[in-house]
């Protein structure tokens, strides 16, 4: 497949903001690692970004060596056209998963914490709506919103760090490094699975990235820069609620909630939930994006926008039964998902292992970088 | 109810179809219709209340009951 379906391209500067943002977008996922490792739970977001580098470091790498060409055209040039095209939906089944994942999470904490007597559809609609328009406007749209995105994320969680230092107790942190081996593998194994280790999904859009040279350093950094702002969180949370912040949903909310100065700056959570919002709106608008494209792809259609309402229809209605309650996301989310989504993650690494045995990409073909 | 969601539908269709029969985009048309008539089934036993397999719980039993790899 040689035609572009993506005219747009991105600069990598944009590349960097849109991996910062989609980390940040999971700002309330490290709940599930919570569950496991208490209040050392900062140790496994260092952790779990020390496996996830190398790990985005291949993935990259492998993109850099097929220069133009996404995840599901790097399958198909490197397992041939009928295998490539089974794992390529086997690979775009899984940001059609996380969709409705991210959606129902994002869905249920504002019916729990700010519309408890709204329908849960009714927010999963509106805002995958909003998604779709992004995602029908093209990639440049959505990347030009990151860096409004990041900013505004870094500046309201510094400034409600800053706002709860009364709040505070370093005892909160003691005992350190309290967990057991399983726990702080498994931890770590949850960061890289659940908010980290998605932007496997990047594969799609790193080919529409100007300057190719630079999107590994771009994404790389992004990560970090995401990484950095969950560990200003955590601590922030942990330092706030102690043992409180193990059993809640949303301890992030719970932890701003807290602020009250002198009973004028109060009421700062709903600073948390914009920035939420807006985080986990360029989380799902990029993931939506490559599922769309990649099965736009998979099917070798000209253009991935008539596909992109469907999927919205399939997201809501999978969000819609996927759980019962929060609880079980909580459980899935900490002891299923995990193992679950290697499954998707060895692609790229099997991927780029078979290239390198069969020595592709050929030099003949006049791609080798 | 069943109404509201066949002016959706009808809604998303002319939004789509004229712009793809503008350009000859049959394949495009046939993957939209094919994805847009599953979505329609989909929802439409949603509305109904019939019990949709929940993906999550199968996941949940071939990790947990089948394959054992599940961490708690």
């Amino acid at each position: 497949m040689l035609m572009k379906i993506e005219k747009g391209t991105i600069s990598s500067s944009q590349l960097l903001f849109l991996a910062a943002a989609f980390v940040q977008g999971a700002a309330l996922v490290v709940a599930f690692a919570y569950v496991v490792t208490k209040h050392d739970v900062w140790i496994i977001i260092i952790s779990g970004l020390a496996v996830t580098l190398p790990f985005l470091w291949g993935c990259v790498s492998l993109a850099k060596s097929f220069p133009g060409q996404n995840m599901v055209q790097i399958m198909e040039s490197v397992y041939g056209t009928f295998l490539g095209k089974g794992l390529s939906i086997l690979f775009i089944s899984f940001p059609f998963q996380v969709i409705s994942h991210n959606l129902r999470f994002i869905g249920d904490f504002f019916v729990i914490y700010m519309y408890p007597k709204t329908p849960l559809v009714v927010f999963l609609i509106l805002f995958i709506a909003v998604c779709a328009w992004a995602v029908r406007s093209g990639i440049e749209t959505i990347a030009r919103i990151g860096l409004v995105t990041v900013a505004i994320t870094i500046f309201i969680d510094v400034l409600t760090f800053f706002l709860l230092l009364g709040e505070m107790e370093a005892t909160n942190f003691l005992p350190m490094f309290e967990l057991s081996v399983g726990d702080f593998i498994q931890g770590t194994h949850i960061m890289f699975a659940i908010p980290y280790g998605e932007l496997m999904i990047f594969l799609m859009i790193v080919p529409y990235v100007n300057k190719i040279k630079q999107a590994k350093s771009a994404l790389l950094w992004g990560l970090t820069i995401g990484a950095a702002t969950l560990l200003i969180l955590v601590v922030r949370d942990i330092a706030a609620l102690g043992s409180l912040a193990n059993v809640l949903v949303a301890p992030s909310f719970e932890a701003v909630r807290l602020i009250d100065i002198a009973h004028v700056i109060t009421r700062m959570e709903l600073l948390v939930a914009i920035v939420l919002l807006i985080t986990v709106f360029i989380k799902i608008s990029v993931l939506y994006y490559a599922s769309a494209l990649g099965i736009a792809q998979i099917f070798g259609l000209r253009t991935y926008r008539p596909l992109v309402i469907p999927i919205a229809i399939f997201s809501v209605s999978f969000s819609m039964v996927i759980y019962d309650a929060a609880a079980e996301q909580m459980y899935v989310g900490a002891n299923i998902w995990p193992v679950y989504s290697l499954l998707f993650y060895m692609l790229p690494v099997m991927t780029m292992l078979i290239a390198k045995f069969r020595r592709l990409p050929r030099a003949q073909e006049g791609v080798r970088p | 109810m069943i109404f509201l969601l066949l002016v959706f539908f009808a809604i998303v269709v002319w939004l789509e179809v004229p712009g793809l029969i503008r350009k000859k985009y049959w394949r495009e048309l046939a993957v939209f219709s094919l994805f847009l008539l599953s979505t329609f089934f989909l929802s439409l036993l949603q509305l109904l209340d019939v019990r949709i397999p929940n993906p999550v719980k199968g996941i949940e039993y071939v990790i947990k009951d089948i394959l054992r790899l599940n961490y708690k």
